[in-house]
Order: C-alpha cells, then sequence, then structure tokens
C-alpha cells in the first residue's frame, strides 16, 4: 500500500518533468550550481578526516580520525583562540547590542522630522563602507601622528605618542568599538521601525493614566518593542562564534596578534597561508558544528518564549 | 487632554533631556562623519604638511598632487574598472538567476516547488567552510580569473526568499493570463514579474552592489597575482606599505619625495576614491534598504 503510493508520488514527478518542462529546465540550472558551489564544499569537509596532500586522490590519503582534533587541542594556541573568540563576540553581543536599541530609543525622542532623517540617514553611512576603509580611517586617527595623539598630548595627557594599534591592552577596545561605529545606525532600523509600529493610542491612554514622558517609554515603547530585542538576541546565540575575520586580518597587528587571532583568522592561517589543509578544515568543521548546535538550541528557546521559530 | 500634554512639555526634566538629547545627536553625528572628513582633508593637503600633525578641519597647504599622483599611477584606472565590471556583471547575473529562481519557487503548480526550495534553504545553516572552498576554486579553475567574482554569487538562498515572498504578495492571474496565452516560462518572468518586482529588486541590488564593491578578500584569496586587483585592494597594499613603514618602491620614493607626498596622504587620497561613490549613492537608497530589512526580519 505504502510502496504504491509512492511509486505513484514518483511516476507524478517523471510526469512533471515534461509538463513542466521549462520550470525544471530552470531549476535544473540552479541546482546543478548549488551542488557544485554549496554541496561539494560541504561534502569537502570530509578531508579533516585524511592527511589530505593536494592533487592527490582522496583514497589514496591515508585516514587518520580525530587526530587533527587531538592536535588542535593539544596545542597552546587553542585556549587564547576560543577566548579572543569569545571576548570579541560577547562585547558586541553585549555592549554592540545595547548600543542600537538606546540610539533608537533616543533617536524616537526626536521631533524635528527633518533633523530626524538626517541624523538616520548619516548613521548608517559606515555600514556602507569597506572594511579596508575603516582600517585607513583607524590608522589615519589613531596613529602616531593622528589626530588622537594630536589632542592627547595637546591636553597633556601623554608626553609621547602612542601607537594605539600595537598595544595588546587597547586592540578589543579598538575592535569593538569600530564595530559599534560601522553597524550601530543599520542595527537600529529594526528597531526604529518597531517603535514605530507600536500601537498610538496606548500612548494616549498613558497621557490619561498620568504617565509622564520617560514613564511612556519604560512602560510603552520598552515593552512594545521586546519580542524585537528578544527574538534579535536569541538569533545572536548562533553567532557566538563569529567574532569577524576580515577586521582582524586589517587591523590587527604581528603585535597584537596574541590577542586578536581568533577561530576563523587561525583557519585562514593555518590552511591558507600554512597550508595545512587538513587540520585548518578539521577545525573550520569544528566551528561550523558548534555553531550549528548554537542555531539549534537558539531556535528552541525562540519557539518556547517567543512563538518564534527561524526554522 | 491637552492639558496633559502641554504639562509634559513644559516640566523641566522633559526640556532638559531635549537638550541633551539634541546635543547628544549632534556629537553622535560628528563622530560619524568626522572620521571621513578628515581624510577628506588629508587628501587635500601636502603629505609633508601632514606629518607635522594637528590637521583637524581645513587643509593647511592645500594641493591636488595626492590625487594627480594616484591618477598617473596608470595601474589604479584598471583597478577602477574591474570593480565597476564587477559590480554592474555581479549585481545584475544575481539579480536576474535568483530573481528567476525565486519567481519559479512560487508558481502553485509546480511539482518540485518545496524540493527546490528546501535545497537552497539548507546552504543558509550549512556552509562550506573557507578551505574546501578555497580547494574547490583552486581545482575547478577559478582562481586568477573574473568569474571567481560573479558565478560563485549567482544564487543566494536569502534573496531567493526575498522574491518569492515578494511575488507571492502579487495577484495571481497576471502570471496565469499570460500563461493561458501560450506565453513561456522566461517570457513571464522577463516581461511580467521583473518588472513589478521594483522595489525587492532595489533593495537587494544595492545590497549586492555594495557587497561587491566593498569586497577585497576573495580578491587577495582567489586572484592573488593581482591581475584582477579592484580599488579595495589598492587601498589594502597601500595600508600594507603604510604598515610596514612605507616600503615604497625606491623610483616611486623618489618621485614622491620631490612632489612632498607621503604614504598617509596617497592612502587618504585613495581612500576617498574607494568612498565617495558610496557616499553619492547611498542615501538615494534608502528607503528600498529600510524596506528590505524589516521584511528580511519579518520573514528571517
Amino acid at each position: 500500500m505504502k510502496s504504491k503510493k509512492k511509486s505513484n508520488k514518483i511516476n507524478e514527478i517523471i510526469k512533471s518533468f515534461k509538463t513542466q518542462r521549462q520550470m525544471w529546465a530552470i531549476c535544473m540550472v540552479a541546482l546543478v550550481w548549488v551542488l557544485v558551489f554549496c554541496y561539494v564544499p560541504m561534502l569537502g569537509n570530509i578531508i579533516a578526516f585524511f592527511d589530505y596532500v593536494p592533487g592527490k586522490n582522496l583514497l589514496d590519503c591515508t585516514f587518520i580520525g580525530l587526530k587533527n582534533w587531538i592536535d588542535f587541542f593539544s596545542l597552546p594556541d587553542v585556549w587564547r583562540v576560543f577566548r579572543n573568540t569569545l571576548v570579541i563576540s560577547g562585547l558586541s553581543m553585549s555592549i554592540g547590542f545595547v548600543a542600537p536599541i538606546i540610539f533608537a530609543l533616543l533617536l524616537n525622542e526626536i521631533h524635528h522630522t527633518l533633523f530626524k532623517k538626517v541624523i538616520q540617514t548619516i548613521s548608517y553611512l559606515p555600514y556602507f563602507i569597506s572594511w579596508v576603509v575603516v582600517a585607513s580611517i583607524l590608522l589615519t586617527l589613531l596613529g602616531t601622528e593622528g589626530n588622537i595623539n594630536s589632542i592627547l598630548i595637546y591636553f597633556g595627557w601623554i608626553e609621547k605618542p602612542i601607537s594605539f594599534l600595537n598595544e595588546k591592552s587597547m586592540f578589543w577596545g579598538i575592535l569593538t568599538s569600530s564595530n559599534i561605529w560601522k553597524d550601530l545606525g543599520w542595527s537600529a532600523i529594526i528597531y526604529i521601525s518597531a517603535i514605530a509600529g507600536v500601537d498610538q493610542e496606548l500612548y494616549q491612554a498613558g497621557s490619561v493614566d498620568g504617565l509622564g514622558r520617560f514613564g511612556k517609554v519604560w512602560h510603552i515603547t520598552l515593552p512594545g518593542i521586546a519580542p524585537t530585542i528578544i527574538l534579535l538576541f536569541i538569533m545572536n546565540i548562533g553567532n557566538i562564534l563569529n567574532a569577524g575575520f576580515e577586521q582582524q586580518l586589517l587591523i590587527g597587528t604581528p603585535l597584537t596578534k596574541e590577542v586578536y587571532e581568533n577561530i576563523d583568522t587561525y583557519v585562514y592561517r593555518y590552511g591558507v597561508q600554512i597550508g595545512r589543509y587538513s587540520f585548518a578544515t578539521a577545525v573550520g568543521l569544528m566551528k561550523s558544528v558548534i555553531g550549528f548546535g548554537l542555531v539549534v538550541i537558539a531556535n528552541k528557546i525562540s519557539a518556547k518564549v517567543t512563538d518564534m521559530r527561524l526554522f | 487632554m491637552a492639558n496633559i500634554k502641554s504639562r509634559v512639555r513644559t516640566s523641566t526634566a522633559s526640556k532638559v533631556f531635549d537638550v541633551l538629547n539634541v546635543i547628544f545627536m549632534l556629537v553622535f553625528a560628528f563622530v560619524m562623519i568626522y572620521p571621513f572628513w578628515n581624510q577628506l582633508v588629508i587628501s587635500f593637503n601636502e603629505g609633508s604638511d601632514t606629518v607635522k600633525g594637528g590637521l583637524s578641519f581645513w587643509p593647511r597647504a592645500f594641493t591636488l598632487d595626492n590625487y594627480t599622483y594616484i591618477f598617473n599611477r596608470s595601474t589604479i584606472g584598471k583597478g577602477a574598472v574591474i570593480s565597476i565590471l564587477r559590480v554592474v556583471v555581479g549585481t545584475v547575473l544575481t539579480i536576474m538567476f535568483t530573481g528567476l529562481l525565486g519567481y519559479v519557487t512560487t508558481i502553485r503548480h509546480f511539482t518540485g516547488r518545496r524540493f527546490v526550495r528546501l535545497v537552497f534553504v539548507i546552504t543558509m545553516y550549512f556552509g562550506g567552510g573557507l578551505i574546501p572552498t578555497y580547494l574547490l576554486y583552486t581545482q575547478i579553475g577559478l582562481t586568477e580569473t573574473f568569474t571567481v567574482y560573479w558565478l560563485p554569487q549567482l544564487f543566494s538562498a536569502y534573496y531567493m526568499i526575498l522574491i518569492s515572498s515578494f511575488i507571492d504578495g502579487l495577484p495571481d492571474s497576471l502570471a496565469e493570463s499570460a500563461r493561458l496565452d501560450g506565453a513561456g516560462e522566461l517570457t513571464i518572468y522577463f516581461r511580467v514579474i521583473l518588472p513589478l518586482c521594483k522595489p525587492v529588486i532595489a533593495a537587494i541590488g544595492v545590497m549586492l552592489a555594495v557587497t561587491h564593491w566593498n569586497s577585497w578578500f576573495d580578491v587577495m584569496l582567489y586572484n592573488s597575482s593581482g591581475n584582477w586587483d579592484t580599488l579595495q585592494v589598492y587601498l589594502r597594499k597601500i595600508l600594507l606599505e603604510s604598515e610596514q613603514a612605507s616600503r615604497l618602491l625606491s623610483e616611486q620614493k623618489q618621485y614622491a619625495f620631490m612632489r612632498n607626498l607621503t604614504t598617509s596622504s596617497i592612502r587618504a587620497a585613495t581612500t576617498m576614491i574607494v568612498t565617495i561613490p558610496i557616499v553619492c549613492v547611498y542615501p538615494f537608497f534608502q528607503k528600498y534598504f529600510v524596506g528590505g530589512i524589516t521584511i528580511g526580519a519579518v520573514k528571517g
């Protein structure tokens, strides 16, 4: 009975190849593309379990099982790499998460429409600029001849110019600040539209109940955008291991490597620069698996807390 | 009611807050804009003068030398051409192909619709990772080609979803009546559907164009020979020169010395060349990408 149903379904699909020829032809192009550019690299991760040598058939390579991961976890680098990844993404998940919400709330309190619009337009300018440009700007402003040093020297707070980008102790601060500078306006868009969606009658009711201006923000606006805030925060959980890549490669210097190297830059360095493909793939695969696990957890939490699921 | 409103308006705390809020926004705008302004000032100032420091709001020793030097270094023109080509080819092809896929997966009577969608949605959660992708591109000969800039981005699951959800909102009868008239799917897509999708295409187009304009890592990774260098990579190379304490070639160094140029002033001018197109374009596309991000958030 079941197999009959199945063969009916198969027949139906085969028939559809003829009747829906054009649609299938279009989809074939897309499916071939997705196979080559998405699924083949996914399968390519298998080299993590082999001692892969480029140009050699995979079947001729020695199977080494979990050796790459054992190697990775026995290296002294590993804790530093994890620490940097978690610290940097932790900073952007906390400060970088709250900043756009505060900005959206403050902007909402501006009553002059044109001023509000201009400020918002300015706020997402940096989002559209490449990290290369940001790195160039940072190099100029924070360099020994830069304006930050000039100001500090002018007020007598320091005597000699500081090479900020080469200071280990400042790297996390500089990176987080530039992340926030770049993304704040863009991340705020979603909150601004959420605020605009709050029922206006609630504010009128609030006035009648004697709520002041700040009371309305606290008791009406914030609860109104809370679902958005919660959903975005949960979605962030899946990104804990994404601590940035381009930024580190561009702003990082050999002197700050100890504090900037995260899992992604580590994979790049070992894979592309040193050429230990299997090892780097193993580290990258570990990151993807943990990352996917986190997304699943985030989705579960989201379904429970907000009734909204990502998938 | 009006009474309460006026009372709130006149409360001192509220007034103080308004003033502080406006001041905060002005400081905020300054922090967002000044870094760019600073680069602009340096790019129009003599390099030898900039080194003295203290350059803040206006060029002290105005010059166009930084720009003339860059444009005389003929290769940057080539970089600009490649950047523009990449933006145009990459954006147009991705919109065409991903849009077509988005359209096909909205046709209700198409049997493969769910399957094709699923195959693409999976790619949003699982990726190949840097190294397997890099090895694949090397093996299939995508390195040292222009193709590597558009082919790997030809389809996108995320944009497919955005486009399909937009097309889902259009009345079915449009495509259906064209189909009854005997039009093929490609004709329906290009003649009927695509012209109606302007808002979503504008939103996606801006994002794609900006991404292509700003990419530098894939250039560095896949086209390391320098034959297909984009503007961003030019800037990146100048950045490296500054980091390594100005390792310009001796010939260039001499030329630079003669013209009062320094690496930092040339870098500032290059930064401006890379930035200005975006600054000029993005305000006009605002309403589209603001709309796009809101759709994306609802669907995502």
